[in-house]
């Protein structure tokens, strides 16, 4: 093999550095970060960062921003783990790390002229923020998009705002559930899945989109195909350990795809036979 | 690709000539076994050529086990290795297509690439667990490598494979072309001989067709029983020449350091949330087998075993691969 001796001497291990602006409190578990990267930031929907913490550690995530705004950037991340902790801690005027953007995002150009049907929990809500801003922007070459959407309980679902303003808009229709319900929740209850069986959705010209915890993403999936989707047609946003998103590590391997790389966007179609891919 | 020849004295004195402007490493054997050393004169009696294959793989050269990748990549000393055995050449392609993919190019491996002139060195002998052959890697370089050596009495000959073979060979002033066939029919004698030696050591080893077919059918017994004997250390996967899995870590100033991991660790595919697909130690064990038979097969053009044997060496829970593959065929 010949052996590419020139090309750019782009370090992709150094991060680029981001000021954080603003922290928003979503829930009593997720925050929102607004970072202003000190260059422009362009990343398409669907792509992962790596996000992090001077000296601590860093962690994948997918913006929850729009990819039309490039001079700011908002990160929506749960503490659930060492780094995240510590993420959620930090004050405005703090400086992050940033390296990407890595992987697939979604095949926006092949959703034209179709309905898309969105499935979220909890967190997974943030990369389909993003999608959704990237939808409206295009809403004129689509059909149809609905979302439905389960939080643990109400004080759980995160953007809350975004639900009425998709309901405003032409073309859009948002659904929200929660597991387990209070005192001012009256809309319907139970898991996101249930939200599928009143939409109005016709199958041959939707292509639906799943992002959510490993076993909404699992019984998602079921149920879609159960509905009549194609594996090729379901869209599946995977959560892999992705230490490099270079597709060099070797962390986040999930059969031959390297999901930083190869993904984290798949079709179910692209990944069914891959080992333990609810995990 | 063309022979040279040039006699071992006259070689040796080139190499203690070239110290000037590169490092030179040679294989040196003593009471420890056989592995790289700087190259210097007065121990040249010391170098065990042909012979297979230093305890270091060639991998190490090219992605050390630990290192700061945050500064700016700097032009590195030229660097000429002798004596790299073809299952350790044969391995680059894999680590060529990851660290050197159209996406990312991994600016420090590129550059121990372009500063090293790698001079491989047929094996006349093997050792107990070498199976190249069985993989369909001969024991001698004629690609990947920038030469190959042959040693022959009083002579050193050298198969000139690349360009920067060609470039080398240009600043060994003593160097002849070598014009006549039958100098060569040594070499052809030994090859021959090698690969025979190694098809009797291996008879009824699966080749690499068919390992994939192989581990995708087996149940979890065979696992099981296997992984019984591992204790995760994760000495198969660090001696491996393929395996090339690493972790970032973080250190102040955005800092980010490159170390060697390992499938066969705990923890290696934990999430945040928890989650660990390769949580038990059954299923660590197998996707090791997995990534080097099944995956990377489908998703890359190289090799992902060159039948080496030096995980079946390293193990110190004697778990020996092809053993497991015996019994599977």
């Amino acid at each position: 093999m010949m052996i590419p001796m020139t090309g750019n001497n782009i370090n992709i291990y150094k991060p680029l550095r981001a000021s954080l602006t603003e922290v928003i409190e979503e829930s009593p578990l997720i925050k929102t970060f607004v970072l202003v990267p000190e260059e422009d930031f362009i990343f398409r929907t669907g792509q992962f960062i790596e996000l992090s913490v001077d000296g601590v550690g860093e962690a994948p995530f997918t913006p929850s921003s729009s990819p039309l705004v490039t001079e700011t950037l908002e990160v929506t991340v749960m503490k659930t783990g060492y780094v995240t902790g510590i993420m959620h801690e930090l004050k405005p005027g703090a400086v992050m790390g940033i390296r990407g953007p890595y992987g697939r995002g979604y095949p926006i150009t092949e959703f034209k002229g179709r309905e898309v049907l969105i499935l979220g929990g909890g967190c997974g809500l943030a990369p389909i923020r993003s999608l959704l801003f990237t939808l409206e922007h295009m809403k004129d070459d689509l059909e149809k998009v609905i979302l439905c959407y389960g939080s643990k309980t109400p004080a759980d679902c995160i953007y809350k705002p975004l639900f009425s303003r998709l309901n405003s808009i032409d073309k859009f229709e948002a659904y929200r559930t929660v597991d387990i319900t209070d005192d001012d929740w009256d809309g319907p209850v139970g898991v996101a899945t249930k939200l599928l069986d009143n939409v109005k959705v016709s199958i041959d010209n939707s292509v639906a989109v799943v992002c959510g915890p490993p076993i909404m993403m699992k019984f998602g999936t079921l149920k879609l195909l159960e509905m009549g989707y194609r594996d090729d047609q379901i869209y599946l946003s995977m959560e892999k350990n992705m230490s490099c998103g270079l597709g060099k590590c070797g962390h986040c391997m999930m059969g031959e795809f390297f999901v930083c790389k190869d993904g984290p966007v798949f079709t179910y179609k692209e990944i069914k036979h891959s080992p333990e891919i609810w995990k | 690709m063309y022979y040279i020849s040039i006699r071992k004295e006259d070689w040796h004195r080139s190499l203690e000539n070239l110290l000037s402007s590169h490092d030179v490493f040679v294989p040196v054997k003593d009471e420890f076994g056989l592995d790289y050393e700087p190259f210097r004169l007065s121990q040249a009696e010391k170098i065990a050529y042909n012979v297979p294959k230093p305890t270091t793989p060639l991998k190490n050269f090219f992605l050390p086990v630990r290192e700061n990748v945050s500064n700016i990549v700097r032009e590195g000393r030229p660097r000429i290795i002798i004596g790299a055995p073809n299952c350790d050449v044969a391995a680059l392609g894999l680590l060529d297509e990851i660290y050197l993919d159209k996406d990312f190019p991994d600016p420090f491996y590129r550059e121990r690439r372009r500063n090293t002139c790698i001079i491989a060195s047929d094996c006349w002998s093997v050792n107990e667990h070498c199976h190249c052959t069985s993989y369909g890697i001969k024991p001698y370089s004629e690609e990947i490598a920038d030469m190959a050596l042959l040693s022959d009495g009083d002579d050193i000959i050298l198969r000139v494979i690349s360009d920067n073979g060609k470039e080398l060979a240009r600043q060994l002033t003593a160097a002849l072309p070598v014009e006549e066939p039958g100098k060569l029919s040594f070499a052809e004698k030994r090859h021959r001989d090698t690969e025979a030696l190694l098809s009797d050591l291996n008879k009824g080893l699966p080749d690499y067709k068919t390992t994939g077919e192989i581990v995708l059918k087996a149940g979890s017994e065979i696992w099981k029983k296997y992984a019984s004997k591992c204790v995760s250390c994760g000495a198969c996967t660090t001696i491996c020449p393929t395996c090339t899995c690493f972790l970032l870590i973080d250190r102040p100033g955005f800092e980010k350091v490159k170390q060697t991991d390992a499938c066969q660790y705990p923890g290696f595919e934990r999430v945040a949330g928890g989650e660990d697909a390769l949580f038990a130690l059954d299923h660590r064990f197998r996707n090791r087998y997995m990534c080097k038979y099944v995956w990377r097969p489908q998703k890359f053009k190289s090799i992902a075993c060159t039948g080496c044997g030096r995980c079946i060496e390293a193990c110190i829970g004697k778990i020996n691969k092809n053993e497991l593959f015996m019994e599977l065929a």
